[in-house]
């Protein structure tokens, strides 16, 4: 019996897909896809320059490195950032946690004080670390985190991609809505505007020069944030990244986080 | 102390002989302007400027161990006792698949409040460096961390105690008095053998922390040598629990740090130079008995984040300082008192911070202002400002205190 309605609800729910697929469904179709061709890298680390750029050109380097783990199941990935520089900054570390169901935990470590401290959630929206992107977008992105409503195909820096919209389901993320262009045949996210909280564009991220690692895993060299309120950017270029290093889960803990160099 | 001087010189050795160490060091150089002539000090110069170089110097070792080395030496133009060489750091690291293990010389925070750090108890202050307490000597300990799904269980012993430092009689901020040597309340002294061990951990938005220590006291109850007009710092044997509490709800930080302290000297004792915990009067020393007491730090930090549109965040902070004694606290406690706080950060490429408060004494009816600020002038020079105004009323025991008012500023340089 039980059997067959799960064969019934398949069959329902095949044919939804295949007929009358509203924009919503084909919108999170997009996100899941595109969130499993990304499953299964275990563990990563790279370098990592962002690079401030003022209004008048003027810019300010900072050198940090990243270790992500994958989440296992439910749970979402953890990543551990350790800053080099600016020197004054150097041992500064973050831990985060991601999560699929509820606000992300996140603790920063300063090294000057020995002190670790958990940051809210609600400063999801802030600037991390004085340039253009905000926390939020700095974090894993989990397909649970939006909304979709698909919009259009169009063709992206000659690549052929579909136009989603997303929506942020947590109520302190700084935006009304994200408009990505995803590249069909990898589902890459090309390039994304931020609406901030009056509708208005406020930020455009392209990601370029993507690398293909280990046959599977697709990551930009280089991720470029522009805010058009204030006309400041920041670069982000991406250096010797490595996967499956076999980090572990004692990696990412607050004992690691004051022992992070 | 001369087996651990071994052990020290065994780590530098170790550290300096690897091949790669890597360095960061930091020189400041500090002027601070006073408003008015001391009341205290016999220097009355109203313009102080300092130096201060500190290094770090780091190496990993096969098998998940390292060496972490950092020597501090500050040059004071007017206080001897402020001209000081310290290792805040000089520490062996091991990472083990079950646990981690240092030994060394080391420094260790625990606590979640802005005001005063009550729970904070494995080193001792280096009360020449700053007015605020939060400057460190290093401290000789073996430390055993335990990171399990249920927590974390942190385990020192502490074989040596370091005696406090104070401003010297040419200082400013200081009593204008001599300190004698430290007094010790275990026949052991400075070589008493510490325990401390603290258990944290979180669930969701809620962090708390517990803690346990017995040992030397690192807070001295002040005393007075009648025949040579010093003060005599006491160390008595204590036993303090601590507990620490977070709880972060939308922009609000919830915050809870007390202790309960056993064993501290009363500082009722009438002798001719007042009421005190310690006296002596040239030929025994007088000891007045133990108290039992509970302080505590509670409060809130509200933060807005982009206030008007812009990026700058702004946080609200207020706490109630309060300590059991009351009348009969020591000197330096905080007995009746709240604090208003301010705090700004601009996220800017310059990472400028401001952090403005006023402490008010409810009981005392004055109060104090503070104002911290610094920004990132140079990729490797940082200037910091701190400013200081002191308004005491007379039966407050800071009464001293009321010509001190100052503006600190500190230029960092990074190398």
């Amino acid at each position: 019996m039980i059997k067959t309605m799960l064969i019934a609800a398949l069959f329902a729910l095949g044919s939804v897909t295949a007929i009358a697929q509203t924009s919503q469904e084909k919108g999170l179709a997009i996100a899941v896809e595109a969130d499993k061709r990304g499953e299964g890298f275990g563990d990563s680390q790279v370098e990592l320059k962002m690079v401030l750029v003022d209004s008048k050109g003027t810019e300010a380097p900072r050198d940090m490195r990243v270790k992500s783990l994958e989440g296992v199941g439910e749970e979402g990935d953890k990543s551990l950032m350790i800053f080099d520089t600016p020197i004054d900054q150097k041992g500064v570390a973050m831990l985060t946690y991601t999560h699929k169901d509820k606000s992300d935990d996140q603790w920063l470590y300063l090294p000057a004080l020995k002190r670790v401290k958990k940051i809210s959630s609600k400063n999801k929206s802030g600037p991390f670390v004085g340039s253009e992107f905000a926390f939020e977008d700095i974090s894993s992105q989990e397909v649970e985190k939006y909304t979709y409503n698909y919009l259009r195909d169009e063709t992206f820096d000659g690549k052929d991609c579909f136009v989603v919209e997303r929506f942020p389901t947590d109520k302190y993320s700084g935006y009304t809505k994200q408009v990505a262009w995803i590249d069909k045949a990898e589902y890459r996210a090309l390039k994304i505007e931020f609406y901030d909280r009056k509708k208005s564009l406020l930020k455009t991220l392209e990601n370029k020069d993507y690398k293909l690692y280990l046959d599977k895993f697709w990551r930009p060299a280089l991720s470029v944030m522009q805010n058009h309120q204030t006309k400041k950017g920041t670069r982000l270029e991406y250096k010797g990244y490595e996967f499956q290093v076999g980090l572990k889960d004692r990696e990412f803990t607050k004992n690691s986080l004051k022992r992070a160099k | 102390m001369t087996r651990f001087s071994i052990f020290c010189a065994l780590l530098l050795t170790g550290a300096l002989s690897q091949a790669e160490v890597s360095m960061t060091s930091q020189l400041d150089y500090e002027v601070t302007g006073y408003f008015a002539d001391s009341q205290l000090s016999a220097n009355d110069t109203r313009v102080n400027n300092s130096l201060a170089f500190r290094t770090e110097l780091y190496t990993e070792l096969e098998g998940d161990q390292s060496i972490t080395f950092k020597p501090f030496f500050r040059l004071d133009e007017n206080d001897d006792e402020r001209t000081h060489f310290d290792v805040r750091e000089l520490m062996w690291h091991k990472l083990a698949d079950e646990y981690e293990l240092k030994a060394g010389i080391g420094k260790v925070f625990w606590g979640v409040t802005e005001s005063q750090h009550l729970v904070d108890i494995i080193n001792q202050t280096d009360g020449v460096e700053s007015i605020d307490g939060e400057e460190k000597l290093g401290q000789p300990m073996v430390q055993l961390m335990l990171e399990r799904d249920w927590g974390n269980l942190d385990v020192f012993v502490l074989p040596y105690h370091r005696e406090r430092t104070f401003i010297g009689e040419d200082g400013r901020l200081g009593p204008g008095q001599k300190y004698a040597d430290g007094v010790y309340e275990s026949a052991d002294e400075e070589n008493h053998i510490d325990l401390a061990a603290r258990f944290y951990t979180y669930i969701d938005e809620f962090e708390y922390a517990v803690s346990v220590f017995h040992g030397t006291s690192r807070e001295a109850a002040l005393g007075f040598d009648a025949t040579t007009n010093e003060v005599v710092p006491y160390y008595a044997q204590i036993t303090q629990l601590g507990l620490e509490m977070q709880y972060l709800n939308e922009g609000w930080a919830w915050k809870f740090e007390g202790i309960l302290r056993d064993g501290v000297p009363k500082n009722t004792m009438f002798t001719m130079a007042g009421e005190l915990p310690v006296f002596y009067d040239g030929v025994s020393l007088t000891v007045a008995d133990d108290d039992q007491y509970f302080a505590s730090t509670a409060g809130f930090e509200y933060t807005q984040v982009g206030i008007l549109d812009t990026r700058i965040d702004l946080g609200w902070v207020v706490e109630h300082l309060y300590d059991s004694r009351q009348d009969e606290a020591s000197a330096s406690a905080f007995e009746h008192d709240i604090l208003f706080a301010t705090r700004w950060a601009a996220n800017d490429a310059a990472s400028s911070t401001l952090l403005a408060g006023v402490l008010v004494d409810y009981e005392y009816e004055d109060y104090s202002l503070s104002i911290e600020g610094d920004t990132r002038i140079l990729n490797n020079m940082i200037v910091s400002l701190e400013a200081r105004v002191f308004a005491p009323k007379e039966e407050n025991p800071l009464w001293a205190a009321r010509d001190e008012d100052f503006i600190k500023l500190t230029l960092s340089y990074y190398l």
